[in-house]
């Protein structure tokens, strides 16, 4: 086996005809992965974003937020999808189980620092002036908790990103194709450049959310940020 | 007018943070609550928007009971300022200031345009309005803070300890701001700090409290300096109380002599600026020394003794309202308008 070949592996997948068109193109798996990256993300944010801010407002359960995310993490994803298609059968629910228990933690983690670490003056002050509790959490918590929000979703999406080539093992699209049924051919340039397409996009993904946090925070809210890391404070 | 009727609040651990107070903060006055930290001074003023429900007795605004009406529609009918200002990061000043009017749904032009106002009012420059808070210094956030609470024309205000975290030159002029501001609107306040200087400064009344909420004494500024009500009071106001009390009465009485009346000058000559004011005291040997002035119609005795106490000539100088010298005054003047003037103390706030 040649070790030095990683560049002619790399320009004999891309230069592949089938990479252009077809439902082994390029487009078309990228499209698969990122639908599926998109599904996972969209459902683990509605369970973990609204479940996070009452958590993170009332500050109960937040130890057991803590605790439940320490077991989540350590949850094995390939043997989740396995246990899913033995529980729900092969199809999109098997891989979406697993890619949701990945990103949801992060989330809600995220969701609950963010909403515990606005200033306590500041909801106090919020209420002082008239504020009911939803309009502290929607108005004063939820702008706050911004930036966490956001890195906890950066996260989450480059964790599910990586992670949602598993779908390939239960016979569904994504990048996963690629490198899965490079190895079972032995096909190594399918492998090497699948798998050089879900770093890129892991990449892009992680670039895009810095480039949002640094630039797309409202000026308040980029200012505090950039205060509180000059200061080396906790906020992340 | 807000009344406390046996308000008390015992924690559930069974402390007991004010053991039940009966006092009257009266309509368009200030009322200063002072004490040390854990005396239940900011328990006291929290009970009056509901951020701390008393655990026994009430608290009536304008003899309605606070608790008749939701909590967040009776704090949107009160001012409220902390010490923190407490502004919203991400929102621009005058969003911050529109606050409450955008809460008790007011059309946002409508909102912005008394936003607007009030940054006047409060003394900040109209371009002010599209910062955010922390493009501003502590003194400026607290501004903004007190233009946020008058935003909907509360006639209640309550503010805690709402200069406490400025430096003291900037304290100063807060402080002189809210008096000016005051005066023009007459809002019932209820202030509250750990600052004897500042509750003598701005209180129409003050409270002094000891722990559990208890009253040491209730009086007015003058009376609290020279009459304090027993040994704990005094201690609490410090052993300079005659000193301050002079900050709370004019120099008005002082008898100055004109500047063509150099008798007392001695060795010494005053050198004025071109525009006539006080420039510094020129000793025979040539060295110059400062000339601390004092301004009879505005100042107090304090202002007076302590230019006079400073002068190295022993003169105080007098300015007019435009800062020209107009005459001199030695100690031994200054100290005749302290014993002329003993019986008749005159506020600073001209009230």
């Amino acid at each position: 086996m040649n070790w030095t070949n990683w560049t002619g592996w790399i320009s004999t997948f891309f230069t592949d005809p089938a990479r252009r068109s077809g439902p082994d193109s390029i487009a078309n798996r990228v499209g698969e992965h990122l639908t599926l990256c998109g599904e996972a993300l969209f459902w683990s944010a509605l369970l973990a974003i609204p479940l996070g801010l009452l958590i993170g407002y009332t500050g109960r359960g937040a130890v057991a937020v803590t605790a439940l995310t320490g077991v989540a993490r350590a949850l094995p994803t390939l043997g989740l999808v396995t246990l899913a298609v033995l529980l729900a059968g092969v199809g999109d629910t098997a891989v979406l189980v697993p890619l949701i228990a990945l990103a949801a933690p992060p989330l809600l983690v995220a969701t609950v620092e963010g909403i515990r670490g606005t200033d306590p003056d500041l909801r106090d002050a919020a209420r002082g002036i008239g504020l009911t509790h939803r309009q502290v959490l929607c108005q004063v918590c939820l702008p706050a908790a911004l930036p966490t929000l956001i890195a906890g979703l950066r996260t989450a999406t480059v964790q599910v990103i990586a992670t949602a080539t598993v779908a390939a093992y239960v016979g569904l699209g994504g990048l996963g194709r690629y490198v899965i049924d490079g190895l079972a051919t032995r096909n190594f340039p399918s492998t090497v450049g699948g798998a050089l397409l879900v770093v890129l996009l892991a990449v892009a993904a992680q670039l895009f959310f810095s480039l949002l946090l640094r630039y797309g925070l409202p000026p308040g809210l980029r200012a505090q940020r950039a205060a509180s890391r000059r200061s080396g404070g906790t906020r992340r | 007018m807000i009344r406390f009727d046996g308000a008390a609040k015992r924690h559930p651990d069974g402390t007991v943070a004010v053991a039940g107070l009966d006092l009257e903060v009266p309509a368009g006055r200030i009322t200063v609550l002072v004490g040390p930290s854990g005396c239940g001074k900011t328990t006291i003023l929290r009970m009056v928007n509901r951020m701390v429900e008393p655990t026994s007795g009430r608290v009536l605004l304008d003899d309605t009971d606070v608790t008749r009406l939701p909590a967040a529609k009776l704090r949107r009918g009160i001012g409220y300022v902390i010490q923190q200002a407490g502004l919203f990061p991400h929102r621009r000043v005058i969003d911050n200031i529109a606050t409450v009017p955008y809460l008790l749904g007011w059309e946002r032009k409508k909102a912005r345009a008394r936003a607007a106002e009030l940054l006047e009012l409060v003394g900040l420059a109209p371009e002010t309005a599209k910062r955010y808070p922390f493009q501003l210094s502590g003194g400026q956030q607290q501004r903004v803070g007190v233009a946020r609470a008058l935003a909907a024309d509360p006639p209640v205000l309550l503010m805690d300890e709402p200069f406490s975290a400025v430096d003291p030159v900037v304290r100063a002029g807060l402080q002189e701001e809210l008096l000016r501001l005051q005066g023009e609107l007459n809002k019932t306040v209820l202030f509250v700090t750990h600052d004897i200087e500042e509750a003598v400064r701005l209180g129409d009344q003050v409270v002094v409290l000891r722990e559990h909420g208890l009253i040491a004494q209730l009086a007015d500024p003058h009376t609290l300096l020279t009459a304090p009500a027993d040994e704990s009071v005094a201690a609490f106001l410090g052993r300079d109380r005659g000193l301050r009390g002079l900050g709370l009465r004019s120099a008005a009485g002082v008898a100055v002599r004109p500047l063509t009346d150099t008798s007392q000058y001695g060795s010494w000559d005053l050198t004025r600026e071109a525009e006539g004011r006080p420039a510094n005291w020129l000793a025979p040997d040539g060295s110059t020394h400062p000339a601390p002035a004092f301004h009879p119609g505005t100042d107090t005795l304090r202002t007076a003794l302590d230019a006079a106490v400073l002068s190295v000539a022993g003169l105080a100088v007098a300015v007019g309202p435009d800062g020209r010298a107009v005459g001199t005054a030695d100690r031994a003047a200054v100290l005749a308008a302290l014993a002329d003037d003993r019986d008749r103390p005159v506020s600073t706030h001209g009230r």
